[in-house]
């Protein structure tokens, strides 16, 4: 009962987790940058939604909106920014640096506009309960858990079915020879970066429908969902999503052995005991 | 090597700004709280409560004529950024009270506060060890140990005798958990699972659940932050038990919310008159919740302090606010309170949520 | 001018962190995100022999400590020989994320989250060290033999060695020279340095908590390592002291209270973003 209700919640919060991780996924495997800053997207995302809800968008609307916004923003960091230092052949540290400010500036307009506190969507419906046999989740979870596997499904069609997805995998395995044969990389990547941008914002919106909204709330997510990456393989699209689901899993149920304190503890002893004997993670890449 | 140059003559330059000396007509109290990063949802209500009540006593014409400033720094809940806020401070500003919240940096400026003579106000923190830390350093509300022993006799004398804890995984938290492992058990409960969760999470669910497990008639409850998101995963989960707490609970959105309804806490007879707490509103635009209350409390003790100083002539340093905030000993802010020790002792009431109000259930009384 | 001594203090400490953090990163080309973890080993080792019911002095406590350190940065960076690049970057944030755990809940060896006060002030050969300008002598002289010793070790053939091992390393492995021992004794290095800022860090601050050896502490050192310029020793002192002094000249910004701290994070965050684009090799940093 208890591990039942457990592997539910644990389940909501990987799916959730696992789009973070894809869509990190997609831009790391492209670009090859540590974009830290989609962690300020997927907050903002959130925000944005809010504030549509407030002044009386549906919610529909307000996502769509929000979407639009985030793969507006994250186009403009890789035009202005990214694409500006690798013009200046910046290092990967160097990349990281200016990303981590690029993060700052999002989070504190957001703490300067929306103040610290923990907001809550108004929206009513979203605590409302469904029971299936002995688990009990609201609508906002089971939102969560369809959005998630139609984001997973629909970024897999995505990569393999249409054009843009086929460029982008071709960039992405070899960024040289794209060049040569004018896959043009540098606009490739301003799409990815869009797309990632876009997927990322929904569960920057259904995480904190359910649980609230915070500015700095963005990196611990972004952290687990790097690490969920690593460990499923850089560029393997379903790595990332099962590493995720596996890992929120994981976290909840270990609650059933040892005390919640050490959960995360244990989760990245594990990971870099894996690290050691894997280190290319559990799907191989491609 | 031009680069280093510039770098150098600006840090120069900036440096000799910073060491202007303030207004000589105000008088500069400093806060050091985290006001960025995951602690500003506690900080910034922190340093709200301390504006709100020097604005109100500069609109009334500030003390003897003088207006009073406070000067906030951001610390980022860290302790090395608090010694050097604390050292500009007290070296540039020349300030002789502090308002602090958080027990790390707390901690970390309490030997300072104790060599400098500068009076550090903590309002905020609640952790056991801060009660003797330093001379210089006044606790305005109990260490949360005093109310948890409160708490205790009273579920106990109530016939509930199985318990669960839930605490934050950080120095308040664990402060209260380890008073609920000691406290609970005295009055002849047991405690029959423990479960952490980490500040700023506000995903309670798993934690709910495993103690859920363990069958208790209460969860004893120590966070700080998201209290409203984990009444409503509890009403979502259907959950049974009672759940109590300190002082902490007495948030407005919590109380007003349908989910926290059974709760049971004990309160600090601290409340904001309501038109007080619809003036706070109108201008931050937020609740006027606990640590904001808190503060403002603080400030007026720290105000009150102050007059007599003036009142008496006397220089405004950190030793003569600190001897005559110990000398007067009796403060009327929001609430009445008394300083036997360098921390407060204070009226305190057991409180339920009912229909959306924090409801009386009994008087108790702190040692 | 304790304020200017502090920072003096705090900014030689993080000079010591990065001279560790550019040995590793800039050098040896071990991307590490866990140096936080190991200078936080090093402070608690010294609180713990400091206020052991048996008390160690201070220079004895800092020797335990670099020692400790030496050992435990070989073991963390050990993945480094076996995993290579991004992979490494995320398993060192797994040991960072590891280490923070430990040093919140070991409540018996740390003090968990609530961290440990009353660390006594250190004394050099029985000389009581107190007031924070006596601190900045003490931090000074250990910041001129850092930079000393960083400085000889890079003119030396070893120093030559590291340089060429990060430029190709399969060259440097076919030329006959041992590249593991050369990655331990540069890891072996840096950790007795780290172990050593931590040491003083304990005792400048007399308390410490978990919050200070944080990701977000990882992640400082290595902006102020890049800011100030990787692979040099100029740019390891650099860095430390405009990165800590950033803060304190935001202040001088005259900004609603309300909003104040969030701003100056965001023009800190502008003023980063604009520092890479214009001066990617850092203020004193060799050209990338």
């Amino acid at each position: 009962m208890l591990a039942l209700q457990l592997l539910a919640t644990g389940l909501v919060t990987g799916c959730a987790l696992g789009v973070v991780a894809i869509s990190f996924s997609l831009v790391y495997a492209t670009t090859k940058i540590f974009h830290v800053a989609h962690a300020g997207i997927y907050t903002l995302g959130g925000y944005l939604a809010w504030s549509l809800v407030l002044y009386g968008a549906p919610l529909l609307i307000a996502v769509l909106i929000s979407v639009a916004a985030c793969a507006a923003l994250g186009a403009l960091i890789q035009s202005q920014l990214y694409a500006r230092l690798e013009r200046r052949r910046a290092t990967h540290l160097v990349v990281l640096i200016a990303s981590l400010g690029a993060l700052a500036v999002m989070q504190n307009i957001i703490a300067a506009v929306y103040t610290p506190d923990i907001l809550q969507f108004p929206i009513e419906w979203s605590s409302r309960m469904v029971s299936v046999g002995a688990i009990r989740l609201d609508y906002t979870q089971l939102l969560t858990i369809l959005v998630s596997l139609a984001a997973y499904a629909g970024t897999m069609l995505f990569a393999h079915g249409t054009i843009l997805g086929k460029r982008i995998r071709a960039v992405a395995s070899n960024p040289m020879l794209a060049d040569i044969t004018r896959l043009q990389p540098q606009t490739v990547y301003v799409y990815v970066i869009a797309i990632a941008s876009a997927l990322v914002c929904l569960p920057g919106i259904l995480v904190p429908l359910d649980l609230g909204l915070q500015p700095y709330n963005g990196v611990t997510p972004l952290l687990t969902a790097t690490i969920a990456m690593i460990a499923g393989g850089v560029g393997s699209i379903t790595g990332a999503f099962v590493l995720s689901v596996a890992i929120a899993v994981v976290q909840n149920l270990s609650l059933l052995v040892i005390p919640g304190e050490w959960s995360i503890g244990v989760t990245f002893f594990i990971f870099v005991i894996f690290m050691l004997f894997r280190p290319t993670g559990l799907f191989t890449a491609r | 090597m031009r680069g280093v140059r510039i770098g150098m003559a600006a840090l120069a330059a900036g440096l000799v700004a910073i060491c202007t000396p303030a207004n000589a007509e105000t008088i500069t109290f400093g806060g050091i709280l985290p006001l960025t990063g995951p602690g500003a949802l506690i900080g910034t209500a922190e340093m709200r409560g301390v504006q709100f009540a020097v604005d109100q006593a500069n609109a009334k014409g500030g003390m003897h004529g003088d207006q009073i400033a406070v000067q906030f720094e951001d610390n980022q809940a860290k302790p090395d950024q608090s010694i050097l806020s604390f050292n500009k401070l007290t070296d540039l500003q020349h300030v002789s009270v502090i308002f602090t919240g958080y027990s790390g940096p707390t901690l970390a400026m309490a030997p300072l506060a104790t060599r400098k003579k500068v009076l550090l106000v903590n309002a905020g923190a609640q952790a056991d060890a801060l009660s003797k830390a330093s001379p210089y350093l006044i606790n305005t509300l109990p260490t949360i140990g005093g109310e948890i022993e409160v708490l205790s006799q009273w579920l106990g004398s109530e016939g509930k005798k199985k318990a669960a804890v839930m605490f934050e995984n950080d120095a308040a938290g664990m402060s209260g958990r380890d008073d609920y492992l000691k406290f609970f058990p005295e009055s002849g409960g047991t405690i029959l699972a423990q479960e952490a969760t980490q500040f700023g999470q506000t995903d309670f669910r798993p934690a709910l659940l495993k103690l859920a497990d363990a069958k208790p008639d209460v969860m004893l409850v120590a966070i700080t932050a998201g209290l409203l998101q984990m009444a409503q995963q509890y009403k979502q989960l259907a959950l049974k038990f009672t759940v109590a707490g300190t002082t902490f609970f007495a948030d407005p959105s919590v109380i007003a919310d349908p989910s926290s309804a059974g709760f049971v806490h004990t309160q600090l007879r601290i409340d904001a008159p309501p038109d007080l707490a619809a003036q706070f509103k109108a201008k931050y635009g937020t609740d006027m919740e606990f640590f904001a209350k808190q503060f403002y409390n603080a400030a007026q003790i720290v105000l009150a302090t102050l007059d007599k100083v003036l009142a008496d002539n006397k220089p405004v340093t950190g030793e003569n606010m600190h001897d005559t905030l110990l000398r007067i000993k009796k403060f009327q802010g929001l609430i009445p309170l008394e300083f036997k020790t360098n921390t407060a002792s204070v009226p305190m009431d057991i409180n339920i949520m009912r229909d959306g109000k924090d409801v009386l259930l009994k008087e108790m009384k702190l040692q | 001018m304790d304020f200017l001594y502090s920072y003096i203090v705090l900014a030689e400490i993080y000079v010591l962190l990065g001279l560790s953090t550019n040995l590793l990163v800039g050098i040896a080309g071990i991307f590490s995100v866990s140096q936080a973890a190991v200078f936080g080993v090093g402070a608690y080792i010294v609180a713990h022999f400091m206020m052991a019911p048996d008390p160690l002095s201070f220079i004895p406590s800092l020797a335990i400590a670099a020692v400790g350190c030496v050992a435990l940065n070989i073991l963390v960076t050990l993945p480094a020989l076996r995993v290579s690049g991004d992979y490494f970057v995320v398993t060192s944030f797994g040991i960072q994320l590891l280490a923070t755990a430990v040093f919140t809940n070991w409540t018996a060896g740390t003090g968990g989250a609530n961290g440990l006060p009353g660390i006594p002030p250190p004394d050099l050969l029985g000389l009581p060290i107190e007031t924070t300008a006596q601190y900045a002598w003490l931090c000074t002289g250990a910041v001129v033999l850092g930079c000393l010793g960083f400085f000889l070790i890079m003119r030396a053939p070893f120093g030559r060695l590291l340089r060429a091992i990060r430029e190709d390393e399969t060259a440097v492995a076919a030329a006959g020279k041992n590249v593991l021992r050369a990655k331990v004794s540069a890891a072996a290095l840096a950790g007795a340095f780290a172990g050593t800022a931590g040491g003083l860090y304990a005792t400048f601050l007399s308390f410490i908590d978990p919050s200070s050896f944080d990701l977000d502490a990882s992640i400082l050192l290595l902006t102020m390592v890049v800011v100030g310029g990787a692979r040099t020793l100029a740019g390891s002192i650099i860095g430390p002291f405009l990165l800590l002094a950033l803060p304190q000249l935001l202040t001088l910004v005259e900004i609603p209270t309300t909003i104040a701290a969030a701003a100056r994070q965001l023009i800190y965050g502008l003023l980063l973003i604009m520092f890479m684009l214009f001066r990617p090799q850092g203020l004193a940093g060799e050209r990338l």
